[in-house]
């Protein structure tokens, strides 16, 4: 420390004459290495730095750990130049989208490749909060993008190989054989699935979409709505004996209206069920619809054929309860809830279910009527312990008593005094 | 375990020497609770049953010991019957004390056990550690670890060295910034002009962290000034944090520049960022030196924010109010700390501090915002129906102005020992003796008969105070709040409900704060231990706990250091500045 303290002091004096004294300074103390890395520091810019940070440290490593910074600092200044003629200093969607850069250096959640719509809309979010989610799911949805990439290539790989696999099999023996059928499943399939949907169009129960909490939607929530539509749609379209669908409150023209022709491309016109501008409950008289909402203090107890079951198709992201019991209590209208508390433990979750989950719960309710069967629909994460019976709840209490009375047999009195408290009472 | 079952066996011998006393049930009814209770929940259980057979050898009064059992039953409506009030600093934290358990904490996940070094080392030190390290990113995983461990600046300085010098002296952005944070940490100023030179060499935009850490670190330094630019810099991205402004703000007032402190100042608000109390401390602590009527004002000014925003300064903060108004020349200010009295006096001066009640034109607001956001809220079929509404405006109508307005179900399921109906009658007819006009809402189903609900029972209520019954899927709440409000300024309202909810209906923050003053003055707690015993509520806050002030004298609430205080919930505690006279 004290050769270095010596050292400092006369840099600072004869900084002019440093080329020639530094060598003379350290000669014995250090090998010649030190010597010439000290020079080159000497030279460059910030000596200052040096006899600010200088008590902690050694002078070697002191001057050694310094030098990326210049390196850091003379790299660069080419690139630099570039980056500022390339880029315009006023326009933010180029600021933001230097700013969202600096976040994927860092390790953030955020997307490589973001397009100008998309940079428009962060930009658009009100709140830093409103951003970050925005951005986390540009990130999500790009790194699914990419592994779905991924696993294409590697299967048209396989495929390839199989292929050629199989071409040497195919030159070595013609296989030549007898079939029944042309191999023409899936066409067939669809068609045997539209002559029961029309079927269904004609004698089928009804079962109402109500599209009428459009409003009630952000943008995400929609879109996950319409998936879980055409997600319900086809379910039903593969049942044995499928309902016959109705879109109620549909206005054409509408968000819904134009995502769902977007989704379904020329297939819109030509599905077997029922859209309409009309509301349920013009279709149908009053005292025959049921709304199924899980806020219903009614609970459903067996499915009835006689009747129009009704699902608001509404995703709820942002707790808006009772919305959907506010619109049965208007129309004065009969509502049910499944019977979840009763045939599940419930443990997280809310109780409001996905719309194909309801339509899978009702079409196998329809069928057969068993709700132990139905409810296996419900996700396995919502409940715990399966599917409990009423019996079987109640064996457990039962078990837990029992349990309870052999602890209390290590003393007999706490019977007996069991036996008196009541008596005292 | 062993201990335990001894204490079991032994009690047999208890019993007989005393059989005769009232004892034995009790140490039955504690065993099945026991066993009951090991049953479902885990292990700790075991412990408690050693205090409560302690307390059996004392043969202590009933009482005692069934309120004991009653607190491990998880009664959720139980309030402690303790002094402290319902709405004030640390009550939910003693209210959650009461009634949960303690959990048992979750192990520490596990780390990559690697030794951070204390001193710097060279660059074959730095491959064997990394050969040692199992992950995906060995140098950013090692800097975010000396990060945390607030490693010293030479060893992440080694580090980067090593890093560069394997990478042609490169040295990637997250590295860069953890470093900063670093050396910001331990007020490297000349470091941070160095990683600051860097990245404005290196980077037209850095992120929000990057800029902060900048801001922190330079705002010490000469070069004070660049950090007022780098806040602007950050504007073009977003809007910077209360955290960054009051880095600006007290870099500013470090050096004397007082103009801009204030500019900045403004700008916070004018972006609706509530500032951070340690900003409006540092403007108090640097007023000391100031002597100035300009300032002072500005301070005053600071005061009347803390009072329309509901905020409480800290204790230090509170201390430099009172260092302030102490130096504040020829005005001899005297300032002290001191509690307010049940009437609404403050110990330290005996003045009356602001009374609860709210003023008129705040009263009709509120009630006006209670009926169109929380009962109707736009769709008056979400909580009620257009027919009830009806019938219940005809009913507040048609009945003179009541005293006490009954949360009925609230108040009937606050013991789940006893009778839902009894429990009701219970208040309904101790109130009514004391000659005041009543109004139970509640729903009807509670007219049903049921083994809950006796039809003779609820009969008598309904002779003595007058009820409403709303439907049994509409909420009753909003009904309860409004025929209050609609019964005036005297009217109070009985339930344990802290309202939450129909608070969180309200649209700004400015109505929920009427609300929740509204609510201090007029809500009645029941705070008595078991049915049987008298009535007693949980007294009515008289005054107002918020800044406010009579010209020559200021009363400030503060938050103690150690006291945690929940966001419903009022200090306790004040800062008394009078002038002497």
């Amino acid at each position: 420390m004290s050769v270095f303290l010596k050292m400092s002091v006369s840099v600072s004096f004869f900084r002019p004459f440093t080329r020639f004294l530094v060598p003379f300074t350290l000669h014995g103390k250090r090998n010649n290495l030190y010597s010439t890395v000290l020079q080159r520091y000497m030279s460059s810019k910030i000596p200052a730095v040096t006899s600010t940070n200088n008590e902690s440290t050694s002078p070697s490593e002191e001057l050694e750990l310094d030098r990326w910074k210049t390196t850091m600092k003379s790299s660069v200044q080419e690139e630099c130049v570039s980056t500022i003629s390339s880029s315009k200093d006023e326009d933010p969607l180029a600021a933001t989208r230097e700013y969202i850069e600096t976040w994927r250096l860092l390790g953030k959640e955020v997307p490589e490749h973001i397009t100008e719509e998309e940079l428009k809309t962060i930009t658009e979010c009100v709140s830093k909060t409103a951003k970050k989610k925005y951005l986390k799911y540009l990130f999500t949805k790009e790194k699914a993008k990419q592994a779905k990439k991924i696993k294409k290539e590697m299967k048209a790989a396989a495929r390839e190989e199989a292929k050629n696999v199989s071409l040497l099999e195919t030159t070595e023996e013609d296989k030549q054989n007898n079939f029944l059928f042309l191999r023409l499943w899936d066409r067939n399939m669809d068609i045997a699935m539209g002559w029961k949907g029309a079927q269904a169009m004609q004698f089928g129960q009804p079962l109402v979409f109500d599209m009428a909490y459009e409003n009630y939607m952000k943008p995400r929530e929609l879109q996950n709505a319409v998936s879980q539509l055409l997600e319900s749609e086809g379910c039903n379209r593969r049942n044995v004996d499928p309902f016959h669908i109705y879109f109620c409150n549909l206005n054409i023209g509408s968000v819904y209206h134009r995502e769902l022709v977007k989704r379904y491309g020329e297939k819109w016109d030509k599905l077997l069920l029922t859209a309409t501008e009309k509301s349920y409950v013009d279709l149908f008289s009053k005292d025959s619809i049921i709304y199924l909402t899980a806020d219903s203090p009614n609970v459903m107890t067996t499915f009835r054929h006689d009747k129009v079951y009704i699902i608001g198709s509404f995703v709820d992201k942002t707790m808006q309860p009772g919305k959907s019991l506010a619109k049965a209590k208007r129309l004065k209208l009969a509502t049910e809830r499944l019977p979840l508390d009763k045939y599940l433990q419930w443990s997280v979750g809310t109780k409001n279910l996905t719309l194909d989950q309801m339509m899978r719960i009702l079409l196998c309710l329809k069928n057969t009527g068993n709700w132990e069967e139905a409810l296996k629909f419900v996700p396995k994460r919502k409940h715990t312990g399966g599917i409990l019976e009423i019996s079987q709840y109640s064996q457990e209490l039962i078990n837990r008593l029992k349990k309870a009375k052999t602890f209390n047999s290590f003393s007999k009195s706490t019977l007996n005094a069991y036996a008196q408290k009541k008596w005292l009472k | 375990m062993t201990f335990c079952l001894f204490r079991i066996q032994s009690f047999p011998k208890l019993w007989k020497s005393n059989s005769y006393l009232p004892l034995g049930p009790r140490h039955s009814y504690l065993c099945l609770f026991m066993a009951d209770s090991c049953g479902i929940r885990k292990q700790p259980r075991w412990f408690s049953l050693k205090t409560i057979s302690s307390q059996n050898t004392k043969a202590t009064n009933l009482v005692a010991n069934s309120r004991y059992l009653r607190k491990y039953n998880g009664n959720d409506n139980q309030v402690p019957s303790d002094s402290l009030h319902f709405f004030s600093a640390g009550a939910a934290k003693k209210r959650s004390q009461m009634n949960s358990q303690s959990k048992d904490h979750d192990l520490p996940p596990v780390r990559n056990t690697i030794q951070l070094p204390t001193q710097p080392l060279n660059s074959e030190e730095w491959d064997k550690l990394k050969a040692d390290f199992k992950g995906r990113s060995f140098e950013s995983w090692i800097i975010s670890q000396m990060a945390h461990d607030r490693s010293p600046v030479d060893v992440a300085k080694s580090l980067l060295a090593w890093v560069a010098a394997k990478n042609n002296g490169i040295v990637a952005y997250d590295l860069l910034v953890k470093y900063l944070h670093l050396c910001v940490i331990h007020k490297q100023t000349s470091e941070v002009i160095d990683v600051y030179e860097i990245m404005k060499a290196r980077y037209k935009i850095l992120d929000s962290g990057g800029y902060t850490l900048l801001i922190r670190g330079l705002i010490q330094s000469d070069r004070w000034k660049e950090a007022f630019l780098l806040l602007e810099d950050l504007k073009k991205v977003m809007t910077p944090s209360r955290k960054n402004y009051d880095d600006c703000i007290q870099g500013a007032l470090l050096h004397q520049d007082v103009n801009t402190a204030w500019n900045l100042y403004q700008e916070l608000l004018g972006h609706n960022i509530i500032p951070m109390l340690e900003t409006l401390k540092a403007f108090f602590d640097f007023g000391k030196d100031i002597k100035d009527d300009n300032y002072s004002n500005k301070l005053l000014d600071i005061l009347l924010y803390l009072r329309n925003n509901q905020l409480y300064p800290g204790e230090s903060f509170a201390h430099s109010i009172k260092t302030w108004f102490e130096s504040v020349p020829g005005k001899q200010w005297k300032g002290q700390f001191t509690t307010i009295q049940k009437s609404g006096q403050c110990s330290g001066c005996g003045k009356t501090i602001e009374s609860i009640q709210l003023s008129p034109e705040d009263y009709e607001f509120l009630k006006g915002r209670i009926m169109r956001d929380v009962i109707d809220g736009g769709d008056q079929y979400r909580k009620t129906t257009p027919q009830e509404l009806k019938r219940f405006e005809n009913f507040v109508k048609s009945c003179p102005p009541f005293d006490i307005v009954i949360d009925g179900l609230n108040v009937a399921k606050m013991f789940p020992k006893a009778r839902e109906s009894k429990l009701l009658l219970n208040v309904v007819s101790q109130l009514a003796k004391q000659n005041l006009r009543l109004l139970v809402l509640g729903r009807k189903h509670m007219l049903r008969k049921s083994s809950q609900w006796r039809k003779d029972e609820m009969e008598e209520v309904q002779k003595q105070a007058r009820c409403f019954f709303a439907d049994n899927i509409s909420k009753d709440d909003p009904f309860l709040l409004y025929a209050t409000l609609h019964s005036g300024n005297h009217c109070k309202f009985i339930t344990n409900d802290l309202m939450r909810d129909h608070k969180a209906c309200l649209p700004d923050a400015n109505t929920q704060r009427l609300f929740f003053k509204w609510q201090q003055g007029h809500q009645l707690a029941i705070i008595n231990g078991f049915p049987g015993s008298k009535l007693t509520f949980q007294h009515i806050l008289s005054y107002d706990t918020v800044v406010q002030t009579t010209g020559d004298s200021w009363h400030i609430p503060y938050d103690e250091d150690l006291v945690e205080r929940y966001s419903y919930e009022v200090p306790t505690k004040w800062l008394c500045l009078h002038r002497k006279t």
